[in-house]
């Protein structure tokens, strides 16, 4: 950091980041209806307003749904997915993991469209359910990615040598391989979550009337009246955010003390 | 080596045993039968098979064809966690998330014996291999020898009728690793279970073993005592293996009463016992091979008990206790290795010195 210049470009780099982000809970507790300085004066009435909206309390609850049950399943298959890819080799092996890692890539439009299409062709009605499946396509590629990760650094030795003392190989997976993976199943779980909970397309084609998160913001974005309410609950949603990702953070760093590694920096 | 190990029971027996790791043929018809209590170890060059066939024996590896037997019983359809067998792995597999003493008496969780009774079992396990008082500790915080030692105690608290042990000295230093063989020697003594090593390091494997199996591309080459080993190699390979060897061309002129005639470069014309001449030859090119401390250079005013040869000093290599000289034996354009131990008041000889080289046929050892 000796060139001013770079010092100088760090600087604008995390004001653009996050600098709008600041700006939430400014205007969340703006006593004004309009996202303009200068400030009005101090409220929570737009916390108050967040918190006694219906619409707002189902799509929440939603969400939470989907989210939870979307991390449940995705991080499921990746353990399944994950353990299988590290351990074995059988045929067709490469071209089996391409396809499960193909929605990483795939553009989500086109997910959600050809989702929609099935779905309806098999008389399936839109609702809860089917944005979990959609979700369910998205996160586990994310899942898998990061279980591999566990996985494979896992030492092979580790589940033989518990074997040799005695063990089957179900007690040897829950009391070997799932407590050194932990980390790595608690990492996909807040991941596969986070996306799950932002997801706007699969959301908006697959929810049928059922509002979600995003969805329900983005239509209360036509309404200029609720743009303050907004922010209020944005600013929820980044408390929220933070304290995920410091869950996360404790939990990888106890995986890297208690398994005697180096830390390598995770995300914080 | 103890005398009366020979009469000892069978405790492992491989019959014809093959392993293909699909094309691959990993192991190639090995034969040999492990004596119960002792301490045998399986050397060879890294990729000769050694690991796959100490797995074998621990039921992680299935064989293609052939049978594995331990203390009479036949093996095939015993899986790893019933075998009369334990392993200590080369990376020692210590279970990072567990404390010692879990991982210690992590064997004991279907022992019905009682808690109380369990935890005296992991103490006396810790003791015995030095580690009284580390109970509590985190697996992850120790040292390579103590992660060592807790892998053997974890392996040992099971009384296994086998000790497995997969190059479990490879990871640490070298003096923590002379150390160690000691312990170990002493510990399979106390003990007296059969041990199987493997090793890839020859001294380690003279040192430690009752017997042992010198293994090259999936196949058992000699299997003998240290001594024989040492003495009396069955092939120019497995001299060239275990310690230095030195070769001279030799040429064979006919045999009579169990003595093979030989006229050897440089030695002249000498008679070699047929027990020291493994792979029978009876005529043509074969070598003479001799160890480097069986020859001896000889000074001023001494003289050989035995024969002697003329050579002239290439090379010296002083390492305090030892001198290494490469001497030119007359006739012999290869120099052979002669070490000679340093004594008081003698001096090491120069380069280019002309010197005299007595030997004796006992010590020969005649290759195909
Ligand atoms: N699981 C496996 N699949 C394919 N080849 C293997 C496998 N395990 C070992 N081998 C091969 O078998 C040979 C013997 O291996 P190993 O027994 O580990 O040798 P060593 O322990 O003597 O160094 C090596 O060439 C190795 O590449
Ligand atoms: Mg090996």
């Amino acid at each position: 950091m000796k060139l001013p210049g770079l010092r100088l470009y760090a600087l604008v780099y995390l004001l653009f980041l996050y600098a709008p982000i600041f700006l939430l809970p400014i205007f969340a507790f703006n006593d004004g209806t309009i996202i303009a300085f200068p400030l009005k004066g101090f409220t929570t009435s737009w916390f108050g307003q967040m918190f006694g909206n219906d619409t707002l309390a189902r799509a929440v609850r939603n969400s939470m749904i989907i989210a939870v049950s979307s991390a449940v399943l995705a991080t499921t298959l990746g353990i399944f997915a994950a353990r299988a890819g590290s351990r074995f080799s059988f045929p067709g092996k490469g071209g089996i993991m391409g396809l499960i890692m193909l929605p990483l890539v795939l553009p989500e439009i086109i997910v959600a469209v050809s989702l929609l299409v099935v779905l309806l062709g098999m008389g399936m009605t839109l609702s809860v359910f089917t944005v979990i499946l959609g979700h369910v396509l998205i996160c586990t590629p994310y899942a898998i990615a990061i279980l591999n990760t566990a996985f494979s650094s896992l030492d092979r030795s580790l589940e033989e040598a518990a074997v040799d003392l005695g063990e089957t190989k179900w007690s040897t997976f829950r009391l070997i391989t799932l407590p050194l993976v932990m980390p790595g199943i608690i990492s996909s779980l807040l991941i596969s979550f986070t996306i799950s909970l932002d997801e706007f397309i699969i959301a908006f084609f697959l929810a049928g009337n059922e509002p979600t998160l995003p969805t329900y913001i983005f239509s209360q974005l036509r309404f200029p009246k609720q743009i303050p309410m907004i922010m209020a609950l944005g600013t929820c949603l980044v408390l929220l955010s933070i304290v995920l990702l410091t869950i996360a953070e404790y939990f990888r760093r106890r995986g890297i003390a208690r398994s005697g590694g180096k830390d390598t920096g995770g995300f914080l | 080596m103890t005398v009366q190990s020979a009469d000892r029971p069978s405790m492992i027996e491989f019959q014809d045993v093959h392993k293909y790791y699909g094309d691959y043929h990993a192991l190639r018809g090995i034969t040999a039968s492990i004596r119960a209590g002792e301490f045998f170890s399986l050397l060879g060059p890294s990729g000769c098979g050694k690991t796959t066939l100490l797995r074998t024996i621990a039921g992680f590896e299935g064989i293609s064809s052939g049978a594995v037997m331990i203390d009479g019983k036949h093996m095939e359809h015993v899986p790893a966690n019933q075998r009369p067998t334990n392993m200590v792995f080369q990376s020692y597999a210590i279970f990072p998330h567990l404390s010692v003493e879990q991982n210690v008496g992590f064997g004991l969780r279907r022992d019905p014996r009682s808690e109380a009774d369990k935890a005296k079992a992991v103490a006396e396990a810790l003791e015995m291999v030095g580690l009284k008082g580390y109970g509590a500790r985190a697996a992850h915080a120790l040292s390579g020898g103590q992660r060592q030692r807790v892998a053997l105690a974890r392996a040992l608290i099971l009384k296994p009728k086998v000790l497995l042990l997969d190059e479990p000295l490879s990871a640490l230093d070298k003096k923590m690793r002379e150390q160690m063989q000691v312990e170990l020697i002493k510990l399979q003594r106390q003990v007296g279970i059969t041990f199987v090593l493997v090793t890839h390091d020859q001294e380690e494997a003279l040192v430690m073993s009752d017997r042992i199996a010198v293994m090259f591309e999936g196949e058992i080459a000699q299997l003998a005592d240290p001594e024989t080993l040492y003495r009396r190699p069955n092939s120019r390979r497995v001299a060239d293996f275990i310690g230095v060897m030195n070769f001279l061309p030799a040429t064979i002129l006919g045999e009579a009463n169990g003595q093979i005639q030989v006229e050897a470069a440089g030695l002249g014309r000498v008679e070699i016992e047929t027990n020291q001449a493994p792979g029978a030859i009876s005529e043509g090119e074969a070598s003479v091979g001799f160890r480097p401390e069986t020859l001896t250079i000889l000074y001023e005013g001494q003289t050989a008990s035995d024969r002697e040869t003329a050579g002239t000093i290439d090379e010296v290599v002083y390492y305090g206790d030892m001198t290494y000289y490469d001497v030119r034996l007359d006739g012999v354009d290869k120099p052979v290795r002669i070490s000679m131990r340093n004594v008081f008041g003698r001096p090491v000889l120069d380069i280019g010195t002309r010197t005299r080289v007595a030997w004796s046929a006992g010590a020969l050892v005649l290759f195909r």
